[in-house]
């Protein structure tokens, strides 16, 4: 009898053994005591995710004022707490790995010093940008995640992907619903979208990365369950020719249909934006870096308030806060606004 | 701050199933933030919350000798073979 990770559920002599469990289908649970390669390649897996639900979050928010329509405000209000909520989802399968704390992962985070997707390291200039990477960037996210959920051995991410992929599906009607209705706007709504386009296209593309390495340790431990190229290859086979659809232009002068094969040809692709992007060095990695731990600086007095370390929340302080929100549905830190 | 299980139930019909864990302060502030974070699109009618180090936890292979009890099942195979002969038997 024990508690709660007080001691260690399952273990394994060694690698070959752990491996065989996994190409059995074996699911591995948080207190399982799993090869050390094996933790850390899942958890800086999730860690990457959970950084990248937040800074997306966080630039989802930049747009709720300037989104037109009250309908469509709501549904960017909804879509930015499902991010912010996926990053907390993921921060807490990645703490239970014992690698690092939340905290410790929120500091390295604001402190630059570790990675979130590339396409949240440029910068989006116009609603249409915002759009772009509502279709674009959402959809090539879901299809990672698809892959990852579908064969995905560490049991706790499995199960949270099942919800975050959920609710990224209604992110990506929400972006081709707005797409559609620029798409059947005016002659100058359809040039700003394909401006936008221009801009989003490529690093929605390599999001999916460089093709996968004969033998990448993710692929070997069922977290991927499948290559690369093969998830990038999806999503231009499917967005091609949706945009084209739509009547814009795909920003790749190389483009091709092969008859042969049936299929679109990108032509080659220049990762160098990627490597730029994965060193902090995109066009707007400084600024969204420093924006971030801006908003964790300011945003200090929320927390405060919700835990008990906070200068006016005692235990009765804060319980009494929630009980008033747990009815009324107002935030619980709402008593000490201003701070 | 302290981690909670979240729990969600269904329907009338269904069982709680565990969603996932999160930390909160009090146990209040851990029900609100299970329904922001858990429960955002109907996923449940009812919601429960477990401190995690008041969850007990038998320890691996507690429960292995009960898989192998083949005497408390029963496949009722000889009775439905008598069943099956008296039926398909002429009147």
């Amino acid at each position: 009898m024990r508690r709660w990770a007080a001691a260690v559920a399952r273990s394994w002599v060694a690698m070959e053994d752990f491996e065989a469990f996994l190409d059995g289908g074996g699911l591995v649970e948080a207190d399982d005591d799993m090869p050390d390669p094996y933790r850390q390649a899942v958890f800086a897996f999730i860690e990457m995710h959970a950084n990248s639900e937040l800074m997306g979050g966080l630039t989802e928010r930049d747009w709720i004022p300037k989104t037109p329509g009250l309908r469509h405000k709501m549904a960017v209000l909804a879509k930015t707490q499902d991010e912010i909520g996926h990053g907390h989802l993921l921060y807490m399968v990645a703490a239970d790995l014992g690698v690092k704390t939340r905290t410790e992962m929120l500091e390295d985070l604001f402190g630059g010093r570790s990675r979130f997707h590339n396409v949240f390291h440029y910068r989006a200039v116009t609603w249409g940008d915002q759009v772009a990477i509502a279709f674009l960037v959402d959809a090539a996210a879901l299809i990672s995640q698809q892959a990852v959920f579908k064969d995905c051995s560490y049991g706790p991410y499995k199960r949270i992907l099942r919800r975050i992929i959920a609710e990224e599906g209604f992110h990506m009607r929400l972006g081709e619903d707005r797409m559609m209705r620029i798409a059947e706007g005016t002659a100058r709504q359809r040039r700003m979208f394909q401006e936008s386009l221009d801009r989003w296209f490529w690093p929605a593309l390599q999001l999916f990365g460089p093709d996968s390495k004969p033998d990448d340790p993710l692929l070997r431990w069922h977290i991927k369950s499948e290559r690369n190229e093969v998830l990038r290859d999806r999503w231009v086979q499917k967005f091609v020719p949706m945009l084209q659809g739509y009547g814009f232009s795909v920003p790749a002068p190389d483009l091709r249909w092969d008859d042969e094969t049936r299929r679109w040809d990108l032509g080659p692709i220049d990762w160098a934006p990627l490597q730029r992007t994965l060193a902090q060095g995109g066009p707007d990695s400084a600024r969204r870096i420093g924006e971030a731990a801006d908003n964790w600086q300011r945003t200090a007095w929320v927390r405060a308030a919700l835990s008990k370390g906070g200068a006016r929340s005692d235990s009765s302080t804060v319980a009494d806060n929630s009980r008033v929100s747990a009815n009324g549905g107002a935030s619980a830190s709402g008593g000490n606004g201003g701070g | 701050m302290d981690v909670y299980e979240v729990f969600v139930k269904k329907d009338g019909r269904d069982e709680f199933r565990h969603v996932g864990a999160l930390e909160a302060a009090t146990d209040e502030l851990a029900l609100v933030l299970a329904r922001e974070g858990y429960v955002r699109r109907a996923e449940g009618d009812r919601l429960w919350v477990v401190r995690r180090d008041h969850v007990i936890v038998a320890d691996d292979g507690f429960v292995a000798p009960n898989a192998d009890k083949p005497h408390r099942h029963h496949d009722g195979a000889a009775v439905a073979a008598r069943r099956r002969a008296a039926r398909e038997a002429p009147e």
